[in-house]
This record gives C-alpha cells, sequence and structure tokens, in this order.
C-alpha cells in the first residue's frame, strides 16, 4: 500500500499543494467570525476549502475532459464556449418550459446542458477527422463560432435559471449555512469516472497509444478516427457538465460566461504533467493541476498581494515551471544515454 | 516514471510562484503589516481595467485614510475587483472576501442575478454589503450609491436632442449588456427620444467596457450609419481613446456622454462632445466607504438609496472640473485645463 502510494504520479502534486497549504496557513493570520465569535484562520477554515473547491470544479472537470484530448495528441480550445453555449441553452430551454415539477426542471436542465454539450464535441470531432485540419485551428473557429451562437440566441441576456437547480447545486448536505459541497464531490466523481476510464479500459489504452504514436496505433488495427471522436464527445461533454453545474450554482446563464476558462484548463492539464505532444496525462493531475492553480490564486488574496499582479505571477510561474521541467527532462534523457 | 520527474513540474510552478510573489513583496507591493484595530472593507468593482473604478479606488481609499486617522484605528481597502467582467468572478471574490474576514463589502455588480445568492450568503454570515454603479436589487444589499439611472438616460437624451436642434438620426453606445444599471440609462434614453418627433434611434450597440472595444463599436456603427448624427454614450469608454477626435466631424456629428474624465476633457473642447454628464466616480469610493463605516461601525442609520447627482461638463466648467478632477487624485489631466479660467 505504501509503496502504491510512494510510486502514484500523483504524490508530488499532492505534497507540494500540501507543502503549499501548510505555508498558506501559517502566514494568513486569522480572523473573528461574526456569527460565532471564533477566531478562524483566514485559509485554513471549512469555508475556504469549499469556496477553492467551488472555484477548481470547473476548470477540474473540464480538464479531465480536456486531458483526454490531449493525452490523444489533440487539443480543444472550445471548451469555455461550449459551458457558455449550453449554459444559455439550458436557461431557455427551462425559461421556456416554464414552471415544472423540480425533479423534471433538473433533469431537463442536465439533459440540455449534455445533448448541446455532447453535439458539440461531436461537431469538432467531426471536422477534425473529415477535414484533416489539426484540432487548434478547428476548435479556434469552433470557440467562436459557439460562442458567437450563444450570444446569438440569448440575446446577450443574463437569464435566470429555475431554484430547483440552485438548490441541487447548492445543497449543503448536511455541512451547515453557506456551504456548499456538491460542486466538489461532482469534480471527484468526474475525475475518479475519468481516471478509470484511462487507467482501466481498452478505450482508456488506446488514447494514450493513438496520443503516443498514431501511425503505430494505425498499423496495429486501432480505429484513430473513432478514438479521436471519442474524446472530443468526452470533452464537450465535460464542458457540458461543468455549465450545468456553474450556471445552477451561480444561478444565471449568459453568453459570456467561461471567457478565457479554456486557457485554465489547459494550463492544469499540463501542470498536472500532460505533454501537449501526446501519450501522457492523467484525469487526477488535471484535477491537482486545477486545484493548485486555485491555489496559487487564493494565495494572491490571503497573503494580501496586489490582485493585479495575479494573472503576471501564474504566468510567469506557469513558463518558468514547464521551461525548466523540460530542460530537466533533456539533462536527465542526455545522463542516462550517456551512461547506457 | 522516477519520483523526481513527478515532483518536477508541480513544484517548480510553486516555486516560481513563490519568487514571483516574494519579489512582488519585496517591491512593496505586500499586504497590510500593521497592528491595531483593523476594518477592512473588501472594494469588488467590474473591471480593474476601466479608469471610472480606478477612480473609485481611490476615493475609497481617501476615505479609508480620513477614517484611520478620525478614529486611531486601520481602515483598509482590500481590491478584490477582477480584471475582466465577469458575474460569477464577483461571487467567487464574495466568498473569499468573507472568508478571509472582510468587515464589510463594497460592489458593483456585473451581472445581479450572478451574484445575488453570494450577497445574501454574505449577509447571512455577518458581513454587510452595500452597492455603488450598479444595484442588485432585491439583495439582502444595505444600501446603494449611484444615481437614478433612467433618469440619467432622459437627461442625456434631452441635452442631445438639444444639441441636435430636435431631429437626426441616433444610435446609443450601450456598453454591457448584462448590467442592469446600463440597461436602465438605454431605457431612459428611449423614453425621452419617443419625445422628439425628428429623432430617430437607430439602435442600442452593446461591447465589452474597454475603450478600444467602445471606440471600434462606434466606429462601426458610424460606417454602418453614414447618415447618423448623435450618439448617445451611458458610458463614456470609447472617449477615453483618441481615436474619435479625428475619425468623426464635429461639424456633423454630436455626442452626449455620461462620465468626464480627464482623457475625455478634448471632446469637449473640441465640440464633439459639447455637453459630458460626469458621475462623481471618486465619490463612489469616497461616499460608500463612510456610509459603510457610519453603518457597520458606528451603528448609524443610512438610507437604503443615496443618491448621486450628475455634474453638466460643458466649454463653460471646463476649467473648473478639470481643477476638480486634480483635487481627486487625476494624474493626467492636461494642464492647459487647469489653466482654463473657469
Amino acid at each position: 500500500m505504501a509503496r502504491a502510494v510512494l510510486r502514484s504520479p500523483q504524490l508530488g502534486l499532492v505534497l507540494v499543494l500540501l507543502v503549499l497549504a501548510t505555508a498558506l496557513t501559517l502566514a494568513a493570520g486569522s480572523h473573528v467570525d461574526p456569527q460565532t465569535g471564533k477566531t478562524i484562520n483566514n485559509f485554513l477554515n471549512t469555508y475556504t476549502l469549499i469556496q477553492m473547491a467551488t472555484d477548481a470544479s470547473a476548470f477540474a472537470i473540464m480538464g479531465v475532459g480536456a486531458t483526454l484530448v490531449i493525452i490523444a495528441g489533440g487539443i480543444d480550445l472550445s471548451v469555455g464556449a461550449i459551458y457558455a453555449l449550453a449554459g444559455v441553452s439550458m436557461a431557455m430551454v427551462l425559461r421556456a418550459a416554464g414552471p415544472m415539477d423540480p425533479v423534471a426542471t433538473v433533469f431537463l436542465g442536465l439533459g440540455t446542458c449534455l445533448t448541446v454539450s455532447l453535439l458539440c464535441g461531436l461537431a469538432n470531432g467531426v471536422m477534425v477527422i473529415g477535414l484533416k485540419v489539426h484540432p487548434f485551428i478547428i476548435t479556434l473557429g469552433t470557440m467562436w463560432i459557439l460562442r458567437g451562437v450563444a450570444f446569438v440566441i440569448s440575446r446577450a441576456e443574463s437569464i435566470l435559471i429555475p431554484g430547483a437547480l440552485t438548490a441541487v447545486a447548492k445543497a449543503s448536505l448536511g455541512l451547515g449555512t453557506a456551504l456548499y459541497p456538491v460542486p466538489l464531490l461532482c469534480m471527484l466523481v468526474v475525475t475518479a469516472i475519468g481516471a478509470l476510464y484511462l487507467s482501466r479500459t481498452v478505450m482508456g489504452r488506446h488514447v494514450f497509444a493513438i496520443g503516443g504514436n498514431p501511425e503505430a496505433s494505425r498499423f496495429s488495427g486501432l480505429n484513430v478516427p473513432r478514438i479521436t471522436l471519442g474524446v472530443f464527445v468526452l470533452s464537450g461533454l465535460a464542458a457540458g457538465f461543468a455549465a450545468f453545474l456553474g450556471a445552477a450554482f451561480y444561478g444565471s446563464a449568459t453568453s459570456s460566461d467561461a471567457n478565457g476558462y479554456e486557457l485554465y484548463v489547459i494550463a492544469s492539464a499540463v501542470v498536472g504533467g500532460a505533454s501537449l505532444s501526446g501519450g501522457k496525462g492523467s484525469a487526477v493531475s488535471a484535477m491537482l493541476g486545477a486545484v493548485l492553480i486555485v491555489t496559487m490564486r487564493q494565495a494572491i488574496r490571503t497573503l494580501h498581494l496586489d490582485q493585479n499582479y495575479e494573472w503576471i505571477i501564474i504566468g510567469a510561474a506557469m513558463i518558468v515551471a514547464v521551461v525548466l521541467d523540460q530542460r530537466g527532462s533533456r539533462l536527465l534523457a542526455g545522463r542516462l544515454s550517456a551512461s547506457a | 516514471m522516477s519520483l523526481s520527474t513527478r515532483w518536477s513540474r508541480p513544484a517548480l510552478v510553486v516555486a516560481a510562484f513563490a519568487m514571483a510573489a516574494y519579489a512582488m513583496a519585496a517591491c512593496g507591493k505586500g499586504g497590510d503589516t500593521s497592528a491595531g484595530k483593523t476594518f477592512t472593507i473588501a472594494m469588488i468593482a467590474k473591471s480593474s481595467t476601466n479608469p471610472v473604478f480606478l477612480s473609485g479606488r481611490q476615493g475609497a481609499e481617501a476615505a479609508a485614510a480620513e477614517l484611520s486617522k478620525a478614529h486611531g484605528m486601520t481602515v483598509k481597502i482590500d481590491w478584490l475587483t477582477p480584471p475582466n467582467e465577469d458575474g460569477a468572478v464577483q461571487a467567487q471574490r464574495i466568498s473569499e472576501a468573507v472568508n478571509s474576514g472582510a468587515n464589510a463589502i463594497l460592489l458593483s455588480s456585473s451581472d445581479a442575478g450572478k451574484v445575488r445568492g453570494a450577497v445574501d450568503e454574505a449577509v447571512d454570515r455577518g458581513v454587510p454589503v452595500m452597492t455603488f454603479d450598479s444595484d442588485v436589487p432585491d439583495s439582502k444589499r444595505f444600501s446603494f450609491y449611484g444615481g437614478d439611472d433612467v433618469k440619467m438616460g432622459v437627461q442625456l437624451m434631452d441635452e442631445l436632442a438639444t444639441q441636435m436642434g430636435g431631429k437626426g438620426k441616433v444610435a446609443i453606445i450601450a456598453g454591457n449588456q448584462n448590467a442592469l444599471n446600463l440597461q436602465a440609462r438605454v431605457r431612459g434614453v428611449r423614453e425621452a427620444a419617443a419625445k422628439y418627433p425628428g429623432i430617430t434611434i437607430v439602435n442600442a450597440f452593446n461591447h465589452a467596457e474597454t475603450p478600444q472595444d467602445a471606440a471600434a463599436e462606434v466606429l462601426r456603427v458610424k460606417n454602418a450609419y453614414p447618415d447618423l448624427q448623435g450618439f448617445a454614450m451611458v458610458g463614456g469608454w470609447a472617449l477615453f481613446t483618441r481615436t474619435l477626435l479625428t475619425d468623426l466631424d464635429p461639424r456633423k456629428i454630436k455626442i452626449v456622454s455620461v462620465d468626464a474624465l480627464p482623457a475625455e476633457l478634448p471632446y469637449v473642447e473640441t465640440g464633439l462632445a459639447p455637453v459630458l454628464f460626469a458621475q462623481p466616480t471618486y465619490s463612489w469610493g469616497y461616499v460608500s466607504v463612510n456610509t459603510i463605516f457610519d453603518h457597520v461601525y458606528l451603528k448609524k442609520k443610512v438610507p437604503a438609496h443615496v443618491q448621486m447627482d450628475l455634474v453638466r461638463v460643458s466649454k463653460d466648467n471646463l476649467g473648473t472640473w478639470a481643477r476638480q478632477l486634480k483635487a481627486w487624485g487625476f494624474a493626467d489631466v492636461d494642464p492647459k485645463y487647469l489653466a482654463l479660467p473657469r
């Protein structure tokens, strides 16, 4: 058991998160809770931890889907736009449907989000395969198209979501007032499904195979187009589910939702160790990457650093880290080949 | 995979983050370390790239400094405004402010639907919320500082109709489509336009609330409607650029806009925007912080709506207004306007 934990590829990320969290706890200071009168740490308190998990949940859920595409050697820049389109479509369908039974409302909302996002993912996959154009170009195009469609159909309105959905996304599950663990639980469930898919199913191994070496995979008899289509559909579905959760949690949907999220999603996968050249990555690492990025954002607030520097700090940290990581890997590879 | 490579990327991210944060802190951008009693107000405006909110921040910090001196304590403004307009991010920032022990929150909402839940939760958890500029109606916020936006729109259109001699085609430059305050101003413009049989509103045009996006929208509209004679701007974003000074002809086009910041004053001088209606944006922060302190710390009664009136700026009072801006801390006021007699 202990050996399995030590050999886990996520061990490094988990330890880094723990070290960062410990440092933040020590440096954060404390305040008196106006409700209970108790002194609580500004970082290490249930509210902050669950709120961070909520903030990370959208990036992590979309990150699991995007990681599948990245492992398969592609990229999906349209996840933020799929999120926006799925969200406004759900809001419009629910508005048109009018008042309904709460359970029916939730299922209609979820069904709409997943259907729209599935169609978007399918469109991405079909175009990548059929037009034989790099996924970067296709999904860059669909990023604009899908957000444009969301803008046009919603007339740029901010459309309110029925309370039944918010009641689900903000269910306290017995934790107490203003503690909402549903996004956290959804993030964990989606990550677990992604991890099982990648590590315990034949289809998951095929995704690694086509990302590692598409030519060899083809000669081995793998249906590369079908697998490619599958990862784009799953990436779309993940974005649709994140949209359902986000719109339900915040209580409204607009065409400008999730603007720029695609970069956070890709960053989560990369920080988690995914290789943009394909064949490498993990769902759990993508989730931990999202949590790490959100923790860094939180650190800027907790330490009272000027938040206008957030993009500079996170962007610089990403570039420096990935460049140093690559150079270190090359150095290591050179030493290994020299010693062989 | 070896242990070292497993560690490397996340560890390097954090190491690089720590170095950047340390460097920033060393440059004096770090947080407050003052001892003694501290009253923290988290200020969450719509966007930290919009100059009107930076002016509001200056007002808030000036009020905080005065209150600190007067009451022998530290009143601190925690600036949590997102870089871009995003209601969901604002909702996250409200929760962060509550979780980190803010005593009160001052908010201008980008999307009332998205932040209403977070506002109510903050109040339920004992952190009072005040709104300014863009309200969150039907929420538990205790007060709103701002104008009557419909009346602002009416005032804007009445002035534009006067400048255009009561006839011609008008486009409304409307900013972010999700902001309730801007929607109300647009309604006011349309209501007022209906009083003038010679005035036609061609449409209201939304855009991202950045100077470049707004100016580009103005030019696109001008090209689409070559016979356009007036722009009613419910916010001054487009006039923060210089491009319209050369791209629009003041003999053919008249602009009347809300806001009158230093960058907009040349438009008054050239006559392209003969009248600007200034929001006292410095007061957004200054008045709101004083109102919050009165209500939360001094337990005084405050009105649910603190009225904000617009200031009419034209060539007649350009110098006076320029000096007012300078006094509010704007460093970029052109000296030639400061030298004007009135």
